[in-house]
């Protein structure tokens, strides 16, 4: 049964049809989170916001083939949200000390995982210290794989502006790199 | 960044096409993302799909009308002087209730469906454990059961499909979190409820 079809059923009143858009979409949905927020708990109450949300808006979504790419759209716009809210800023110490201290936990362990984890946590620094746009756009091109013609589908900006957040993130990245030489 | 790296990093050049120094950097960042792809996990929790089932099927669920609500039973406490107050005040509501209101619910309006969730705790030595959530009004009216008397306490309990906070009470004075919840969420006075995700029944 084609997206399409489902909402459809679901908008003729088949709430419950909405659970085969949860099965096809929710997995995709929280890798995005998970990578834009770094902590499960928090990916997984946006990705619960964004499903319900979803349902609630049904009827906006101009092209039912591509709700998924619709829903998409609300989880990247929730996470971006976010991260921009004072809360995370909080949230933000909280996680880099817990990965610190998971860190120091695992100096009793081989040198090497202890290096491996140092740099897990260097990486995570970074990207924190991206902007929510720049983060986005390194995750979707970088870690997601997409083309930018698919980012643009997914996020409505220029290819222009999407390749520019990209090149900053990179930058900023960067200094990370030397210990991947 | 140079540019041939740049162009490469777009996907508009090959790594075999980058001079040295650039290609030693592109593999940099191949190390870099796979580093990163590899730390994380790769499904969304398995009580998502109930949980936004739930949810959806609450803001779903037939509301109570004024009249339900006028006919619910239920305990009023009250002097004798605010009586005669208050029976004067009744006759003016009941004039001014809408004609729909006072012609009663809609016909064919579906029944409130009710699950049955069994609820455990391993909790040796107490006399009495019951559970409180807002599905009782925080009252502890569900009482758990240890027939065998090996300090596991459990029973069943009817509940609407949805979201759900609960404790558990020993003793009467002892408000504990379930180790074993699906999820948690903070009361907003430091201590932490259990949460519940009530599917509703699949549909047929």
């Amino acid at each position: 049964m084609s997206d399409a079809e489902v909402v459809r059923e679901i908008l003729g009143g088949q709430h419950e049809m909405y659970r085969v858009l949860v099965r096809r979409y929710q997995d995709i949905l929280y890798r995005h989170a998970y990578r834009m927020v770094g902590q499960p708990d928090d990916a997984s109450d946006i990705v619960q916001k964004t499903l319900v949300s979803g349902f609630q808006k049904l009827n906006r979504c101009r092209d039912p083939e591509r709700v998924g790419s619709w829903l998409f759209r609300i989880a990247a716009n929730l996470c971006k949200d976010y991260l921009k809210s004072p809360r995370r800023a909080d949230l933000s110490l909280e996680g880099a000390s817990e990965r610190l201290a998971s860190v120091l936990a695992k100096r009793r362990g081989p040198d090497a995982d202890v290096e491996q984890e140092e740099l897990k946590w260097r990486v995570q620094q970074a990207l924190e210290r991206l902007s929510p746009e720049q983060r986005e756009a390194f995750v979707l091109k970088h870690l997601e794989g997409r083309s930018y013609g698919e980012m643009v589908t997914l996020l409505g900006a220029s290819k222009s502006a999407l390749k520019m957040r990209v090149l900053r993130a990179r930058e900023e990245l960067q200094v990370l790199l030397k210990v991947y030489r | 960044m140079n540019t041939e790296l740049n162009e490469y990093m777009d996907g508009d050049r090959e790594l075999e096409d980058l001079s040295p120094e650039a290609r030693a950097e592109a593999e940099a960042w191949q190390r870099l993302t796979s580093e990163l792809k590899a730390d994380e996990p790769g499904q969304a929790p398995p009580w998502m799909e109930n949980a936004v089932m739930s949810q959806i099927a609450l803001a779903n669920a037939p509301k109570e009308s004024v009249f339900d609500w006028l006919l619910r039973p239920r305990t009023i406490r009250l002097s004798p002087l605010t009586s005669l107050a208050m029976a004067a005040a009744a006759v003016l509501v009941v004039a001014l209730l809408p004609r729909e209101a006072a012609v009663g619910p809609e016909s064919g309006s579906p029944a409130v469906v009710q699950i049955l969730v069994e609820f455990s705790l391993e909790a040796p030595g107490a006399t009495t454990v019951a559970v409180a959530g807002d599905f009782s009004g925080w009252e502890s009216d569900f009482v758990l059961e240890d027939a065998d008397g090996d300090g596991i306490w459990t029973g069943r309990i009817p509940i609407t499909p949805g979201l759900h906070k609960y404790m558990f009470v020993i003793d009467g004075t002892e408000w504990v979190t379930d180790p074993g919840a699906q999820r948690y969420a903070d009361d907003g006075f430091g201590n932490r409820n259990a949460v519940l995700a009530v599917a509703p029944p699949a549909a047929s």
